[in-house]
């Protein structure tokens, strides 16, 4: 009996020691990606074990919070949000996936100075993905239980909740006194913003894990049926819809009547918001897996697109769809998933899969302006 | 490669499946379980006939080992000779196993990314639907609350690894054919717990859907045994009986 006990627990414990270094016992592995916002030269991260504030032009770091990784604190994903009315110096609300809670922090006078927290909310029961938004004193955010929560921003008290059939990955998108929100229960609602009470819900053929985005009286949305709609705002009627190749993840981008969006196969398209015409002749092929919002240059003649698998970033001009040659190749490009951010002729992105957390980009001509963590200490 | 050959097939089966089926992971996961272990049965057969007749050839080798046991190569050509006449290739269980594996492993990968619950897992299936195919890939995410389960994540009550380690154990315990010798007898001991301990802490480990394949394959198994007895190696259990 003694004879193969001995080999047998060596090899269930080598057996073991492999598969949760198969399942990311061994390090944090990434479920989700990263956002990041700006404001007044600060940038706020999600930054996996913490959220971080640093200098938008040097990439050097004013505070992390929590200051040392705590196992029962995140990981950050959802994009912080900025309420800058809220306190003396502004609130930055931030959402946990795992933990399930939505921190508020008190924003310090000087921006290098660790945040207070100023409440916590812990009663949602599923993880944060999607980020939230901010609407007078109204903090509104999904959770993965289904749930929209609307909070009061001064002291985190729930106000009122709605629940839908599935998970809520989607930013709520608010207009006047009216909440949107997408679910991945197919459906997209219209609630109102006092009380969370149904306005109207439409429902579509697939998922959808994208935020909508308005433009005038309608609301644009793709979903998991390769379908993009365009809703109307009031009475939530469909008027207008079309399939593509691929899933519909990212948020489209509005740009006067011209909307952008992109499957997740890579096709890039242009339409026309009002005569529903496409503005290129074919849609531009990345070649590249595409999940993220893209984003466009201040003078709105080149849009930038991420792509996932490969890392890169790829450009395309809004006139013709046509691919355009920019930027240097970058060592450890990861992968990208997360919303592209261009703020002050500078691109930012946040790899997953890299060592690089944060690359910031010159909008023009491409070359990387600083990486963080700084090569030296990595 | 291995992905376009084995996994985005199953995976497809699977959704097709559930497409049809009322939306139910659990079924979907169990039909296209059965269908595979089904289809490989005439290979997990011959594998086990060739077992049998290797563990029937057993006293004859064990003779010639004595006869010839200071002359390696007499012994090796003996060998050959006897499996030439009892018509016996000796590398005969090891093909169908070479292609049932990777088939196993596929489905198993294929559940696995199917009930993909995170931001990232769903978007690498989207690599792997057939988006020719009308309605799949408004399927997804699959719909995985079943009882007290959520096929995507593990069960919360451990219901699942316990009945995954003792139909393991059984089906273990089956087809395991009786030690000849000490040494082999101690590999058969190690072997009748290693596996189903292996395949509990894999169920234990990831999401219950994964589980519920161990289960129904264990299941499939048992019962492709009461029903095959006569192809598979005298086990300990028909020893007794």
């Amino acid at each position: 009996m003694k004879r193969w006990r001995i080999p047998l627990i060596a090899g269930l414990a080598v057996m073991m020691i492999l598969l949760s270094g198969c399942s990311g016992g061994g390090g944090m592995r990434h479920e989700s990606w990263p956002g990041l916002s700006i404001d007044d030269g600060t940038i706020y991260a999600a930054n996996l074990e913490s959220v971080q504030a640093l200098d938008a032009k040097t990439g050097s770091v004013y505070w992390t919070f929590p200051p040392q990784p705590e196992k029962n604190v995140g990981p950050f994903y959802a994009t912080p949000v900025l309420a800058s009315d809220i306190g003396p110096h502004g609130t930055l609300l931030v959402a946990g996936m795992k933990d399930q809670k939505v921190y508020a922090l008190q924003l310090a006078d000087s921006p290098q100075d660790l945040p207070e927290v100023q409440w916590v909310f812990t009663e949602a029961a599923g993880q944060y993905v999607g980020s939230g938004v901010v609407a007078g004193d109204l903090f509104i955010i999904g959770n993965g239980d289904g749930h929209v929560y609307a909070l009061d921003i001064n002291d985190g008290h729930l106000i009122w909740s709605f629940g839908t059939g599935d998970r809520v990955w989607a930013t709520p998108v608010v207009k006047g006194e009216t909440v949107y929100v997408a679910s991945l229960d197919h459906h997209l609602y219209a609630l109102s913003l006092a009380d969370g009470e149904e306005q109207w819900n439409t429902e579509m053929e697939g998922a959808i894990a994208s935020t909508p985005v308005l433009a005038g009286n309608s609301l644009w949305v793709g979903d998991f049926a390769n379908t993009l709609y365009q809703v109307n705002a009031a009475s939530g009627a469909i008027e207008w819809q079309q399939t593509f190749d691929d899933w519909l993840w990212a948020t489209p981008l509005v740009q006067g009547t011209t909307l952008y969006f992109a499957d997740v196969g890579g096709k890039v398209y242009a339409l026309d918001t009002t005569t529903h015409a496409f503005l290129w002749e074919k849609p531009a092929d990345v070649g590249a897996m595409v999940r993220a919002r893209m984003a466009l240059d201040e003078q709105n003649h080149r849009l930038f697109v991420a792509g996932y698998e490969t890392g890169k970033i790829y450009v395309v001009d809004t006139q013709t769809g046509a691919r355009l040659d920019w930027g240097e190749v970058v060592d450890d490009p990861g992968e990208l998933p997360a919303d592209l951010v261009l703020s002050d002729n500078t691109l930012y992105v946040m790899p997953v899969i890299s060592k690089t957390r944060i690359r910031a980009f010159d909008a023009h001509t491409g070359k990387v302006l600083w990486a963080y963590p700084p090569a030296e200490s990595k | 490669m291995w992905d376009a050959i084995i996994v985005r097939p199953i995976i497809n089966i699977l959704l097709v499946l559930y497409k049809y089926l009322g939306h139910e992971t659990i079924i979907a996961v169990t039909l296209v379980t059965v269908i595979i272990r089904l289809a490989i049965t005439p290979l997990t057969l011959k594998q086990q006939k060739s077992v049998r007749k290797q563990q029937e050839l057993k006293p004859k080798l064990d003779k010639l080992q004595a006869k010839y046991k200071d002359d390696k190569e007499k012994l090796a050509q003996a060998q050959m000779e006897l499996y030439k006449t009892e018509g016996i290739n000796p590398a005969g269980g090891c093909l169908p196993l070479l292609i049932q594996l990777p088939l196993m492993i596929g489905l198993y990968q294929g559940i696995i990314r199917s009930l993909a619950a995170t931001p990232l897992q769903l978007l690498a299936l989207s690599k792997d639907i057939y988006h020719w195919i009308p309605g799949l890939s408004s399927l997804i995410p699959l719909q995985s609350k079943f009882l007290w389960l959520d096929l995507a994540l593990r069960d919360p009550y451990y219901v699942l690894p316990v009945l995954v380690f003792i139909t393991a154990w059984i089906y273990q315990k089956m087809v395991t054919p009786p030690a000849t010798d000490p040494q082999a007898e101690a590999m058969n001991k190690q072997m009748m717990i290693m596996m189903p301990l292996m395949t509990a802490f894999f169920a234990l480990s990831y999401a219950s859907g994964l589980a519920i394949y161990f289960l129904v394959s264990n299941l499939v198994g048992i019962l492709q045994y009461l029903l095959f007895k006569e192809h598979y190696a005298t086990s300990a259990v028909q020893k007794k009986s």
